[in-house]
């Protein structure tokens, strides 16, 4: 075609030109407009079901809500503390699974109280077992940073394995999201509930330790190492999430070892001479409760930790855990 | 000759609609470009959570860390081998490590943690963790050292030049802009002699090397000063917003321990105005005013939940008390402490 008969198009030409691209324009925004999503992608997997976790609490039993025994060794206190609340067969069943969840936020040693002391996870490992019946024992906890480290070098893992029970590492497959019912926090948010799904019972077990931002972790701070995601943001609202985590978990029992607190430093610790010796063992059915009474252990009170008057009012539990008549004993 | 061509001529005026061409081109590209920087910055401001990705579904960051990334200043002491790989945190994922205290340090101007482990060849027992956090500058170091000092620890003499101490299982001091934490599995000589090895090795490395010393905490220098006690809070200190850079130490009057405080303000006006803010804030949240017969402390001491606090300017210082016991005590502590600020006049900022 010469470049004169490029340039003279006759009319004709030229509306056969223009429908066609009318037409092109025209199948190309019909198609854009069959193929357009208003919603978008939608979620997949396990992502998108939320999942709540069961009620593991069992019933009240007056002055059989909240234990404190005085005693050096961690045993003997706990045994005692258990005692008190009706023994292990009031909490665990022959035939049942259980969850214990201690602390093993870091990968420090045993001695520097960071971490729930390995030889007492041992021990209520081995009630559930020996005394209670237990079908198995899991051993929990979503330490952040290297949970394999953490396991091994607080000592939890090697006491917990040779007192019989699994201990289980924090994979992804494990989290689902859950929403706590009126919480501002803890919303669509993944949580270790893989264990938990078909477990029939939950234990906690906490040291008492000063924390740098809430003051204090006890039991219900505990709850915290269920947590998995960036948690890290609701540090900017401690005392909001560790109400919400009290809300979240319904325990069985929770234990609170004071037998050595760490009084400064918190939470990681660092230094022996971050300890100071109490003594004490409390076990609880009510967590609020058991909080309470071992804030008292870092020389604080129950409005030093606002946190505790938020789960309070939440229905949690007591702040005023005397008013349960705690059943108490000394050891020698 | 075009005027009578029976067709319907585009092209017969050449120059004229190639500029027409030109425009409609350029028209279309400039549409074009504007679709795709429109898409450039939509998909910049995606909302992942429509696509199931939230904040919270994002795991913390478990990579190895390259190593040309990890500290030149950690050295295996002799006798020890490597436990872990060498960890390096930065603020964003700090409280991966060390989790709840994570704020204490962001919050002080953190900016890395290089952090390893090492366990004795013939004591698998025997095993230590070196934290070395990189704040920044002095002040930032010191201050975060100094929030964590153990009262009771024994001031070694491996750091007579520097802000550290030792306790049964660990050693905690500052160099340059680090604040460096050793921590051992057990309370051990071996231990211990590692960590003083690591420590001077530290010290040796030109890279580390910065001011060692905070001219303002010579201002604190008294009979009454109860050693080691100094605390830097570079803000929020008392849990007021207004009271930043704020020094505290320790003086013993009697029995009585007092802690004081002083904050250097560019100007006059200006420590005016921070201790105006603070005695505000005081009465705001139910303290009142207490009687002195000092006319110069006159609205100056307050009672707050039964303790004594103080505050009022000397130059370019707001110096005060906080949380006292005894009032007579905290006065004489608060005026030694004025005295020592208002004969000073060559500090550094």
């Amino acid at each position: 075609m010469s470049e004169q008969n490029n340039k003279n198009i006759g009319r004709r030409e030229f509306f056969t030109r223009t429908a066609k691209a009318a037409i092109s324009i025209g199948a190309a925004g019909v198609a854009a407009r069959l193929f357009y999503d208003a919603k978008g992608p939608q979620r997949g997997g396990k992502a998108e079901k939320l999942v709540t976790l069961p009620d593991f609490s069992v019933p009240q039993e007056a002055g059989k809500t909240i234990s404190v025994v005085k005693g050096s060794d961690r045993i003997k206190s706990v045994n005692k503390a258990i005692e008190l609340l009706g023994g292990i067969k009031r909490f665990v069943k022959a035939g049942e699974t259980v969850v214990i969840k201690p602390n093993v936020a870091f990968a420090t040693p045993a001695m520097l109280g960071a971490t729930t002391n390995p030889e007492l996870v041992a021990e209520v490992v081995r009630l559930c077992y020996k005394e209670a019946g237990a079908k198995e024992v899991f051993v929990i906890d979503n330490p952040i940073n290297d949970p394999a480290s953490c396991f091994m070098l607080s000592g939890i893992e090697k006491a917990a394995t040779a007192a019989g029970a699994k201990v289980i590492m924090p994979t992804p497959s494990l989290f689902a999201n859950t929403t706590v019912k009126d919480a501002t926090l803890i919303k669509d948010w993944p949580v270790l509930f893989g264990p938990l799904e078909k477990a029939d019972k939950l234990i906690g077990i906490a040291p008492v330790k000063h924390h740098h931002r809430s003051g204090a972790s006890m039991t219900m701070k505990n709850w915290y190492g269920l947590l998995g995601g960036r948690r890290n943001t609701f540090h900017q609202d401690i005392n909001g999430i560790i109400a919400e985590l009290a809300v979240m978990v319904k325990p069985t029992l929770v234990i609170l070892d004071g037998t050595m607190v760490m009084m400064t430093n918190g939470p990681t610790g660092g230094s022996i001479s971050d300890l100071k010796r109490a003594d004490t063992m409390i076990a609880s059915c009510d967590m609020v409760a058991a909080d309470s009474c071992g804030c008292e252990l870092l020389g604080k009170k129950v409005s030093d930790l606002p946190y505790l008057t938020k789960a309070q009012d939440y229905g949690i539990g007591t702040t005023d855990w005397q008013s349960l008549n705690p059943a108490t004993a000394t050891l020698s | 000759m075009n005027q009578n061509n029976p067709q319907f001529n585009v092209g017969s005026t050449g120059r004229t609609n190639s500029r027409l061409e030109s425009v409609v081109s350029i028209s279309i590209i400039a549409i074009l470009l504007a679709i795709a920087a429109t898409l450039f910055i939509r998909q910049a401001d995606t909302d992942i959570s429509r696509f199931g990705i939230t904040p919270a579904n994002l795991q913390p960051s478990q990579k190895p860390v390259p190593e040309a990334e990890t500290s030149p200043f950690i050295q295996v002491p002799a006798g020890f081998d490597k436990l872990s790989e060498p960890e390096v945190y930065n603020a964003e994922n700090l409280y991966e490590k060390i989790n709840g205290k994570a704020p204490l340090y962001t919050e002080a101007g953190f900016s890395k943690l290089y952090c390893q482990r090492f366990v004795n060849k013939s004591d698998a027992n025997l095993w230590m963790e070196v934290f070395l956090y990189d704040m920044g500058n002095l002040r930032n170091a010191f201050s975060v050292y100094s929030m964590q000092r153990r009262p009771d620890a024994k001031t070694l003499s491996a750091f007579v030049q520097m802000y550290g101490y030792g306790t049964s299982n660990g050693l905690y001091f500052v160099y340059g802009r680090y604040y460096i934490e050793m921590i051992g599995s057990a309370e051990s000589d071996q231990l211990v002699m590692a960590m003083l090895e690591t420590a001077a090795n530290i010290q040796k490395n030109p890279m580390v090397a910065g001011d060692l010393k905070i001219e303002e905490l010579d201002l604190f220098q008294s009979e009454n000063l109860v050693p080691d006690s100094a605390k830097l809070y570079l803000k929020n200190a008392f849990g007021f917003e207004g009271l930043s850079d704020v020094f505290t130490a320790q003086y013993k009057i009697g029995r009585q321990p007092i802690t004081v405080f002083f904050s250097k303000c560019p100007n006059v006006q200006d420590a005016e105005a921070m201790a105006e803010s603070y005695r505000k804030f005081l009465t705001e949240n139910d303290a009142t005013v207490k009687q002195t017969t000092s006319e110069f402390l006159k609205n100056k001491i307050f009672d707050f939940y039964g303790a004594t606090e103080m505050v009022f300017t000397t130059g370019q210082f707001v110096v005060g008390v906080h949380e006292a016991e005894n009032q007579d005590a905290a006065e004489k502590a608060a005026m030694i402490l004025a005295v020592k600020l208002s004969n000073s006049n060559k500090i550094k900022q």
